[in-house]
């Protein structure tokens, strides 16, 4: 059952053209990100490495495909839980509203087969969009800008050689989707609670917001409880770039995140069981 | 649960609460098999629920419902005897009719085969490709007797079936009712029209304020005459009346029986044979039931 179940649900959400946004803003918009950093590579050099220039000689460029990736993924993996829960949102609440589980419920099907099927299919929509958001960028960027030595700032500038970087990014595409996946399940978790779709991600963006800059506020409390949030790990794949890798911290993001993915699941399956379809 | 070969679904002691407002209390009747059984009642009276409550939408209710003398709560098996139209016609309007009848299909194991048949039967077989966003009420309205007869289910539950049709919609969905009853199929509909029941039903259930005023499953027909009976003791008055074969209790409320009496009868017969018990205290003949029962 839970193959045709699947079935359906992919069948749902390959016809909805919201499924398409996430794809076509990264489609379009990377390229032209990419672009403007080959054509303001100079300045943006300055920018960056504007002080190292007094104490090394650079020669060529630093900037290169490599480089523009990890801006890119830094730059937008704020705006990325936008995109990753408009699956997420709509998946349950959109049929409490269109009022299309009056008839899918009343099925000899069990609410609880139904609801994995829709989880399992917010998290391999979210795994989708983020492969491509990390490994589209990669491409475009090699593409446009070549390969070459990343230079990161880790313990003051950290040159990764050309054959260090690629599994690199795979790491990273690993821990910022394990971090977009929790957040996924939260908006699937407020999505069996509201009857439209707005709600699930005006929540959820708010919580990731208030998260974020519970991290950056520099008091004691929001320093302790940081640890124990998803949203602190938002840009742990930073780390991925990291020499040596820090996989103490990658170890914790992955027990954090799964302990709040298990909590926000526990509470969808707890309330869409008892959920009184009245409209 | 025992209960007769005759009944399909018995329902026994329902009662449901939003909040603290009843909306239905301990109602009990059974439904034969191959009947037309109408729940009539005016807007808020607990009709819908009684099919949120078959039709697992609804989740938190007390009493039971025994299905071919098993509750229903055991397990949700009983759904595929089951084809159901739950308030407006809901599908996924992106979608072809085919592909929401695929989705629906799936669920029950149906063979795609059945779409083209169902599809056939309420004429959409030449507008199945196009989506449900472009159809227009009536034909959703087809579609969602389509979707509940998909799985070729026992009984079909119909709430509110006309509501949105035109006078001819109104028409072939009678037929089709009819037709199917004809079939073999046991129907449940939810009206608030007296008239659709008296053209369409076998059975009836009057509900009022989550009550059930109904003593037992009878056909009313509106060129009966209907009298309101107050009583001292009422069931030392029905167990009198029912030995009367002329008339029919049809709804009973605290000391408040309606009766309906055959035309063959004058009333002045029956109000002679009435006033012999010194139990019924007043007897008046009601010139307007649907009024009485929703005022």
């Amino acid at each position: 059952m839970i193959k045709s179940l699947l079935y359906n649900e992919f069948i749902k959400v390959l016809n909805k053209k919201r499924t398409y946004i996430g794809f076509i803003l990264i489609l379009v918009f990377v390229p032209i990100i990419v672009l403007s950093i080959g054509n303001g590579a100079g300045y943006l050099e300055n920018k960056i490495y504007g002080q190292l220039r007094d104490s090394f000689i650079v020669f060529g460029s630093l900037t290169n495909g490599y480089l523009a990736t990890y801006l890119i993924i830094a730059i937008l993996i704020g705006q990325m839980p936008f995109l990753a829960t408009i699956v997420a949102s709509e998946i349950v609440s959109g049929e409490y509203s269109k009022g299309t589980f009056r008839m899918y419920l009343s099925r000899p099907v069990s609410r609880n087969l139904i609801l994995i099927s829709k989880l399992i299919i917010v998290n391999i929509y979210t795994i989708i969009i983020m492969f491509f958001f990390i490994f589209y960028t990669l491409f475009v960027s090699i593409v446009f800008l070549g390969k070459g030595d990343l230079a990161v700032f880790h313990m003051g500038l950290l040159f990764l050689g050309e054959g260090d970087i690629l599994w690199r990014f795979f790491l990273a595409f690993n821990i910022s989707t394990l971090v977009m996946i929790t957040i996924s399940n939260l908006c699937f978790m407020l999505s069996t609670f509201f009857k439209n779709s707005v709600t699930p991600i005006i929540i959820t963006i708010s919580a990731v917001f208030i998260g974020t800059a519970i991290s950056f506020i520099p008091l004691k409390i929001f320093e302790s409880l940081n640890p124990y949030l998803f949203t602190g790990y938002i840009d742990l794949f930073l780390t991925a770039f990291y020499d040596p890798v820090p996989w103490y911290l990658i170890r914790n993001a992955v027990m954090v995140c799964s302990l709040w993915s298990i909590v926000f699941i526990g509470f969808s399956f707890y309330h869409f069981s008892k959920k009184e379809i009245l409209e | 649960m025992k209960t007769s070969k005759k009944t399909l679904l018995s329902i026994s002691g329902l009662t449901k609460k939003y909040n603290q407002t009843k909306a239905l209390e301990n109602i009990s009747f059974d439904i034969p098999n191959k009947s037309i059984f109408a729940l009539l009642g005016p807007n808020g009276s607990g009709k819908s629920t009684i099919i949120k409550i078959l039709s697992r939408l609804t989740t938190d209710w007390t009493g039971d419902i025994f299905h071919n003398g098993q509750s229903i709560k055991l397990s949700n098996n009983y759904l595929k005897d089951f084809g159901f139209i739950i308030e407006e016609p809901c599908f996924y309007e992106y979608l072809s009719a085919r592909d929401n009848l695929k989705i629906l299909s799936r669920l029950t194991n149906t063979p795609f085969e059945r779409i083209e048949i169902v599809l056939e039967l309420v004429d959409l077989i030449h507008r199945g490709n196009d989506k449900v966003g472009n159809y227009s009420y009536g034909m959703k309205q087809r579609l969602g007797i389509a979707q509940a007869l998909l799985h070729d289910p026992k009984i079909l539950v119909l709430d509110e079936p006309n509501n949105g049709l035109d006078p001819i919609g109104i028409n072939q969905m009678a037929d089709l009712i009819f037709r199917l009853n004809n079939n073999g199929k046991t129907i449940l509909l939810s009206t608030h029209s007296l008239i659709e029941v008296d053209r369409l039903c076998s059975h009836v259930a009057i509900l009022r304020d989550g009550n059930l005023l109904i003593e037992k499953e009878m056909k009313i027909n509106t060129d009966n005459k209907f009298f309101r009976v107050e009583v001292g003791d009422s069931r030392e008055a029905i167990s009198f009346l029912k030995k009367i074969d002329y008339i029919n209790i049809i709804a009973t409320e605290k000391n408040i029986l309606i009766l309906s009496q055959d035309l063959t009868k004058s009333s002045t017969d029956l109000q002679k044979e009435i006033r012999k018990n010194k139990n019924i205290k007043s007897i008046h003949q009601e010139s307007d039931l649907i009024k009485y029962f929703y005022d």
